[in-house]
């Protein structure tokens, strides 16, 4: 931008003066039983965290102030809320006076009371707010005698008083981000470090560190040092902290028997460890100052950020629709106005149209993370594009996990992470050069070029593929983008943010790039006509999951809505409020249809639904981001794929626990992720497509790998993500998500085909013609769940781009493409009344159902493939409910199960009252 | 300063005090007075003190897994202490876990490692083919550390081509200093990025026995990873190294002395159990059945081998997995 956006409003030596802050002398060994009090403000800092400041004026910090007392102290600390959430303070593991926390609302101030009845070190939080900044060391010193001890180079255990401390560290791990503070040895001055410093020291210096966790557990590990595990002789270099809170002191000889140098710190586990969760001891050689290295600060270089330091913005994980990688200032981000990023003349106050909560801008050399502190699933945080040339790119996690990820970016442009457990999750962080007028989109150095991660390098950011990305964005993460059929129009706006790209859309590159707003590139406003529900009616029922309706019973998203296909009506709205069910994904049923098998994919648990009533059975603990669900045709046993681990679960018919994993990789192997799984007939085998090792795998279901057959031509992070099997397990389909490719196997595993879904589309001038030369205009981008009809005759492919591609079989072509709805997700066959099949089709950002027919004249040609309708979604007068919706409704379209289940090798199981609706060829799909 | 700057810490001298410890002498006859527990058996010790190690690994690519996907290993090339080769008690293949390094306090290790991973020596910008060493526990300077130059702002400390600097093979010193009594992983660091591949096989562990300690009929070497236990064996008497891989299945006589490394890798936290057996929490005299694992925490115990049994880990998803193997005592 031409105005500097990362204003520094504090002159430098105020900056000096806040830096530093004392904080009463409160080491008095003399006292037994000494009365401590605190007084203590939750304030909201410039990115949005919350943290504590040790009286009303001085600076809120991460971690909160240090509190040092004695052992036997009374402790009343005084609690003042400016924030504009709950907050609370609680010390858990010491006696407290009755209330156990002190819990502050807006503007409250509340007292809070315990007991330090024995030594240690304790975090004290947030209650509810911690992981967003809201915790702090709590340091219980024993009243005489040494307070710590630490394993010289000869090997001599030394006792260490208060008095022999040199230095001291704070090191919070929260998340996957350690927060550090340094203390002087006599705990009276405090200078926060924020997130992964680089905490210095002389060679031979005493130096106490404390280490807190608050959240998922971490083990930490600092090189070529080592100490001894609290409260035992056992010496150690790594030190476990428990899910919850957990703390470990302890006490080193800087450099003892290793001298100078770089000393890493890191989380251990390797998660964490591709997370970014480190820094380095430095410890300087004698003479030398053995100063700390400050890390990525709240208050530092992001948009409207106060000082000259280096920034930190933070998204929080969240199982929230739209807002799955939420900035902690969200609410303030959608607020921004033109001034907000240097407009100024008359319409200053006008608002920028943000929308997102997902979008943050910082300078070169800030930082940017994320913090799993509002979700149950396990995810990780992994880019999907950068800058062109951007150092430290692709940021990966290989493996899901609870936890979080910190990177600085270093490189001007945009970066956009995603969950590749859950790859409508979206950040987009712009790095803006401050030189340049605009926003970067593109490195500046590039041309404002882009790189994808699958492999696509130097895309001028004026192209129609770049604009679809930054839609896809836009829509997913702001609710006022998504289609709702109940408005009569569709209006996606873009922000008015001024930005800067490659050139004029679409595909000019020009030297020095163009600066416009983002809404000159994006937008529109079109009528939408809810369409007409199909004339011949389906058998039974259908059930979708709505998996971002909100209703008001429950805080956790989604709910199932059951269409009933004789006359197009949403019968039941079951939402299970009792058990808080969040993000429903993906169903199926048993053989005598009377249970619903339902999958939370952002959290761990399956749960079982009476299909009569659509009351709960039971919710079971199955693994991590349960995706998908099905039965084994031939014993009923149930199987899901933990999407978030490394298996698939094994479940006997009629019970409800799990009893066994399937591994989808040998021992020690990259883990799998496997998604959207699909079963052969005869129930022997069980395929999915593993979305993290980018193939396709075969197990049998007793057990046992039989193939892994890469797809995708092999691209980094093809992401397959769905798979269909034809009705004889002859040949297995995968659609790749970010390959936009259908990869076609035969029954073993060998790859037959490899279908461009998107060699139609000219990704510089969003052309579309045949360039297949297959007779149709016709792609599928992003492409998702990929059944095959029970007949095997044809296929569709539900594509997030908003198509749906119908492949004849036989030819494994495209044959027809068909319209649909944003985020297009979910697809499934049930029967048409009469005879034939529709295919069900399900979109996250819309709140309709579309039914398709793939061949209405039964001809076997599929080019008059059509959508025979459409079902809304919504509540209608008839529909039985468990709860109200209050927010999105219909909304958040993904698996769809067709009830009675007609897939061949199912099918046949059905008991006489289902099948009594179906034609003899329905019965029998491949038989008759 | 109350107290001189060397003095043991032990319970006569800070009754009440959390942080104090028994002594030895308390330990050991906590220890007699249990009968589940081994008391320590006193085979000859075989390795001097203060003895010098010469020692030469390599990786390797290995175990592939039928569909392309391979895993790296360690290999022993050769370990010589004060002039004797005892390289015939690993094994001649790369192994995952990696050779168990049995050193006393007071050692001296020279170690240098090749790099025979495919594609080792050709530059790719942004991406280390190097392979390393970073042990833990024991002493040793910058340039021994096993890290890349963007770690520990020195050099890139392992063979192959790093980012900034590439090794044919690359040479580590370690003193086994007094202090450093202990079990204690090493693995890579460096391979591909700045965190290493010890999730796909580089890992191994030293076992440091204070000098003139017990010896243990058999002693099991088990890694907790985020799928199963990898695991090897090595006879007190021959100190010969086996049953390298996935669960093994561990042997005992009936009556002996055996001891258990517990070292976890990878992701997950575990809790671990040898069913039926209880054993000292390390560093206490306090009795327990299981035991919560972080990544690279170690856990070292002893039990007098009564029964067979399996050792397990209990966390959710790994033990549906099967992640268990059996503890035959005959």
């Amino acid at each position: 931008m031409s105005k500097n956006i990362f204003g520094i409003k504090n002159p430098a030596p105020m900056l000096a003066a806040l830096m530093l802050f004392a904080i009463t002398a409160l080491i008095s060994p003399m006292a037994l039983s000494a009365v401590q009090s605190f007084n203590i403000t939750a304030k909201t800092l410039p990115n949005g965290q919350l943290a504590y400041a040790l009286g009303s004026d001085a600076e809120a910090v991460i971690p909160g102030p240090a509190l040092f007392v004695r052992q036997g102290d009374t402790i009343n600390v005084t609690l003042t809320n400016t924030t504009s959430a709950e907050v609370g303070f609680s010390v858990p593991g010491l006696q407290d006076k009755g209330k156990g926390a002190a819990n502050a609302l807006p503007g409250q101030t509340q007292n809070y009371t315990f007991h330090a009845n024995k030594s240690g070190t304790f975090v004290y939080h947030g209650n509810g707010k911690e992981m967003l900044g809201l915790f702090g060391a709590l340091i219980v010193d024993p009243t005489s005698g040494p307070i710590d001890r630490y394993i010289d180079d000869n090997g001599a255990t030394v006792p260490v008083a208060q008095a022999d401390i040199d230095k001291q560290f704070v090191l919070f791990m929260v998340g996957s981000t350690f927060w550090g503070t340094e203390i002087s040895g006599d705990g009276t001055t405090q200078k926060p470090l924020w997130a992964n410093p680089n905490p210095g020291a002389v060679e031979n210096d005493i130096v106490r560190f404390h280490i807190l966790s608050v959240g998922p557990g971490h083990t930490f590990h600092l090189h070529a040092h080592r100490w001894f595990k609290t409260g035992t002789n056992a010496t150690i270099d790594v030190k476990l902290l428990q899910d919850g809170t957990d703390t470990h002191s302890f006490t080193v000889k800087a450099g003892s028997g290793v001298g100078a140098g770089d000393w890493q710190y890191h989380c251990h586990l390797v998660s964490h460890m591709e997370a970014g969760m480190h820094g380095s001891f430095k410890v300087a050689p004698a003479g030398g100052s053995g100063a700390s290295v400050v890390g990525a600060s709240p208050y530092g270089r992001i948009l409207l950020g106060p000082k000259d330091e280096p920034g930190l913005v933070t998204f929080e994980v969240s199982d929230e629709p739209a807002s799955w990688f939420r900035s902690a200032r969200g609410d303030a981000i959608v607020g921004l106005r033109n001034k907000d990023v240097g407009l100024t003349g008359p319409d200053e106050d006008k608002s920028l149209d943000i929308k997102t909560k997902s979008l943050e801008v910082i300078a070169p050399g800030s930082s940017v993370n994320f913090v799993m502190s509002d979700t149950n699933g396990v995810h990780t945080i992994s880019s999907l594009l950068w800058p062109s040339g951007a150092a430290h790119m692709p940021f990966n996690q290989t493996t899901a996990y609870r936890g979080g990820g910190i990177v600085k970016l270093d490189t001007p442009g945009l970066y956009v992470f995603t969950c590749k457990v859950h790859p409508f999750m979206f950040a987009a962080v712009i790095v803006d050069d401050p030189d340049t007028v605009g926003l970067d989109l593109g490195n500046p150095a590039a041309d404002y070029k882009i790189d994808l991660v699958t492999g696509i390098k130097g895309l001028p950011t004026s192209t129609d593929l770049a604009v679809r990305l930054l839609k896809t964005f836009f829509i997913a993460t702001a609710p006022d983008n998504w289609q709702d059929y109940s408005t009569g129009h569709w209006s996606v706006k873009f922000p008015t943010l001024p930005v800067r790209i490659s050139g004029a859309p679409f595909g000019n590159i020009a030297s020095g790039g163009l600066a416009a707003p983002l809404s000159a590139v994006l937008n529109s406003d079109q009528p939408i006509a809810f369409g007409s529900k199909p004339a011949v009616p389906g058998v039974g029922e259908v059930w979708v999951n709505t998996q971002f309706e909100k209703t008001a019973g429950k805080y956790k998203p989604g709910t199932i809505t059951v269409v009933d296909a004789s006359n197009w009506t949403v019968k039941r709205k079951i939402a299970l409020p009792e058990i808080n069910m969040n993000n429903p994904h993906n169903m199926w049923t048993n053989r005598d249809q009377s249970v619903v098998y339902q999958t939370q994919w952002f959290d761990n648990k399956l749960t079982l639904i009476n299909h009569a009533d659509g009351k709960l059975i039971k919710n079971i603990q199955v693994g991590y981001s349960p995706s998908h669900v099905m039965t084994l045709p031939s014993t009923d046993d149930v199987t899901i794929a933990n999407n978030g681990e490394d298996s698939i679960m094994m479940m006997p018919a009629g019970t409800s626990y799990v009893f066994k994993a399937l591994p989808t990789q040998a021992a020690g192997q990259s883990t799998a992720h496997p998604h959207g799984h699909w079963i052969s007939a005869d129930g022997s085998k069980i395929v999915t497509p593993n979305i993290s090792t980018g193939d396709v795998g075969i197990y049998g279901s007793n057990g046992g790998i039989e193939a892994r057959t890469p797809t995708g031509n092999n691209a980094p992070g093809a992401h397959p993500v769905a798979i269909g099997m034809m009705p004889d397990s002859s040949k297995i389909y995968a659609t790749n998500l970010l390959h936009h490719t259908l990869s076609v196997l035969d029954g073993a595993g060998n790859l037959l085909k490899t279908v461009n879904l998107i060699a139609d589309y000219n990704p510089i001038t969003g052309a579309f013609a045949d360039n297949d030369g297959n007779g149709k205009i016709a792609v599928g981008v992003l492409p998702i769940q990929t059944p095959v009809a029970p007949d095997g005759k044809s296929m569709v492919i539900a594509s997030m781009g908003g198509q749906i591609v119908v492949v004849d079989t036989s030819t494994d072509t495209i044959a027809a493409m068909l319209d649909c709805d944003p985020g297009c997700h979910g697809a499934n066959f049930g029967a048409k009344q009469g005879g034939g099949y529709y295919a069900y089709v399900t979109s996250k950002f819309s709140n309709r159902l579309a039914v398709v027919d793939t061949d209405p004249n039964g001809d076997g040609n599929l080019s008059d493939a059509t959508i025979a309708g459409y079902v809304p979604l919504v509540t209608g007068g008839n529909t039985a409910t468990d709860d109200t919706v209050s927010r999105l409704p219909g909304f958040g379209g993904q698996g769809v199960l067709a009830i009675p289940n007609v897939y061949n090798g199912w099918v046949q199981n059905l008991p006489e009252t289902w099948k009594s609706g179906l034609t003899t060829a329905q019965r029998d799909p491949i038989g008759h | 300063m109350t107290f001189q700057s060397n003095q043991q810490w032990h319970v006569k001298e800070f009754p009440g005090n959390s942080l104090a410890m028994p002594n030895s002498a308390l330990l050991k006859q906590s220890l007699a007075a249990i009968c589940l527990v081994s008391a320590m058996s006193f085979l000859p010790v075989a390795e001097s003190s203060a003895a010098n190690h010469i020692i030469r690994m390599t990786a390797e690519e290995t175990r592939n897994d039928g569909f392309g996907n391979k895993l790296m290993a360690y290999k022993m090339l050769s370990h010589i202490v004060d002039g004797a080769d005892i390289t015939g008690r690993y094994s001649h293949d790369a192994t995952i876990p990696g050779p168990t390094i049995v050193l006393t306090e007071g050692d001296k290790v020279e170690i240098t490692l090749e790099n025979a991973i495919p594609g080792a020596f050709t530059h790719t910008p942004g991406v280390s083919k190097q392979v390393s060493l970073h042990v833990h526990g024991v002493h040793y300077k910058i340039d021994s550390d096993g890290t890349l130059k963007v770690i520990n702002n020195h050099d890139d400390e392992g063979a192959g081509d790093g980012l900034e600097a590439s090794y044919k093979d690359y040479h580590y010193t370690w003193d086994v200093a007094p202090g450093t009594a202990g079990t204690w992983a090493y693995h890579d660091h460096n391979f591909e990025t700045h965190n290493g591949a010890e999730t796909r096989g580089l890992f191994g562990a030293i076992i440091v026995n204070p000098a003139g300690s017990a010896a243990y009929a058999k002693e099991y070497v088990l890694y907790l990873g985020d799928d199963a236990f990898w695991g090897m064996e090595i006879d007190g008497a021959s100190k010969q190294q086996s049953k390298h891989g996935v669960n093994p299945s561990l042997s005992a006589a009936k009556n002996s002395d055996v001891r258990f490394h517990l070292i976890a890798l990878g992701t997950d936290i575990h809790n671990f159990s040898l069913n039926g057996y209880k054993w000292f929490d390390p560093g206490t005299n306090k009795l327990i059945n299981q035991a919560a694992i972080g990544p690279l925490e170690k856990h070292v115990f002893a039990v007098k081998a009564k029964g067979s049994t399996q050792y397990v880990d209990n966390n959710f998803s790994n033990k549906l997995m099967g992640m268990t193997g059996q503890f035959i005592v005959k």
